[in-house]
């Protein structure tokens, strides 16, 4: 992988085939999880990760919460995840994004951390693997990789937003 | 406490008093919308996206993005209530962990 950089108004990086054939799976599973029926993914960890309540405490102002916005964030979550799949190179090489497409990329890395994460069970006190023995480390490892993506991803749109205010 | 929402200033001249004391009442306890800790989200994208949504400036928002970090949580805006539901719905977009309330 080469992380993201800005290149005049391009966000540029580069993934090897097995990093797109990774992001390919892992996008495969999050559209399968935000396609399922209400009542199907109901207590589902990750899904509570990624359509949390929006009030605590009170269930009716979260039942009111969950009814005007869950249906509009799911479509949200589903077009970022299109304009992923639209860009991602199947066998891997160079991504050229602009910034809409960037920004899709930026939220849903996000939701793919935060539902690897979540089954991973990942704290502030978690630390990369050190080797990859298991399923687990490899899972592990996939998912600081995306950490490193993101990260770049970030910093590469950060400056991007400075550079056009200035 | 953070001061985001200022219950002085615009009302004052345009209300009648019944409306300025109960319009008072209810802007003492504004509702909040406040986004808590969470071992995912990363410090840089958290700063950035309090600047994407709330317009902060770098320096405010890294100030309430050390704020969740260190104390677990942080209001990062206040209001009426239908504007709360709209800020936590998109820091939702995001992946932050946020919640709306009425103001503790």
């Amino acid at each position: 992988m080469k992380p993201f950089r800005r290149k005049g108004d391009e966000y540029v990086a580069r993934l090897d085939s097995a990093e797109a054939g990774i992001v390919g799976l892992l996008l495969d599973q999050l559209e399968q999880l935000l396609a399922g029926e209400e009542d199907d993914v109901e207590g589902d960890e990750v899904i509570a990760r990624l359509l949390p309540e929006g009030h605590r405490g009170d269930p009716r102002l979260a039942a009111d919460y969950r009814e005007l916005t869950r249906a509009s964030l799911v479509a949200g979550k589903s077009d970022d995840l299109a304009t992923v799949r639209a860009t991602l190179p199947p066998d891997g090489g160079v991504l050229r994004l602009d910034v809409d497409q960037a920004t899709a990329w930026l939220r849903t890395t996000n939701d793919l951390r935060l539902a690897l994460g979540t089954r991973l069970g990942i704290s502030a006190e978690s630390e990369p693997p050190e080797e990859l023995v298991s399923e687990a480390d490899q899972q592990l490892a996939v998912y600081y990789w995306l950490t490193a993506v993101q990260g770049s991803l970030v910093d590469a749109l950060a400056a991007g937003r400075a550079g056009r205010r200035s | 406490m953070l001061k985001l929402y200022d219950v002085a200033g615009p009302l004052a001249p345009t209300r009648s008093p019944e409306t300025v004391v109960e319009e008072e009442n209810d802007l003492d306890r504004p509702w909040v919308t406040i986004v808590w800790d969470d071992p995912v989200n990363l410090m840089t994208y958290v700063t950035f996206v309090f600047q994407e949504l709330f317009g902060y400036d770098e320096a405010k928002a890294t100030e309430l993005m050390l704020q969740v970090h260190h104390e677990g949580r942080a209001v990062v805006s206040s209001g009426p209530r239908e504007r709360m539901e709209h800020d936590t719905s998109r820091l939702h977009a995001y992946g932050l962990w946020a919640s709306y309330q009425k103001d503790a």
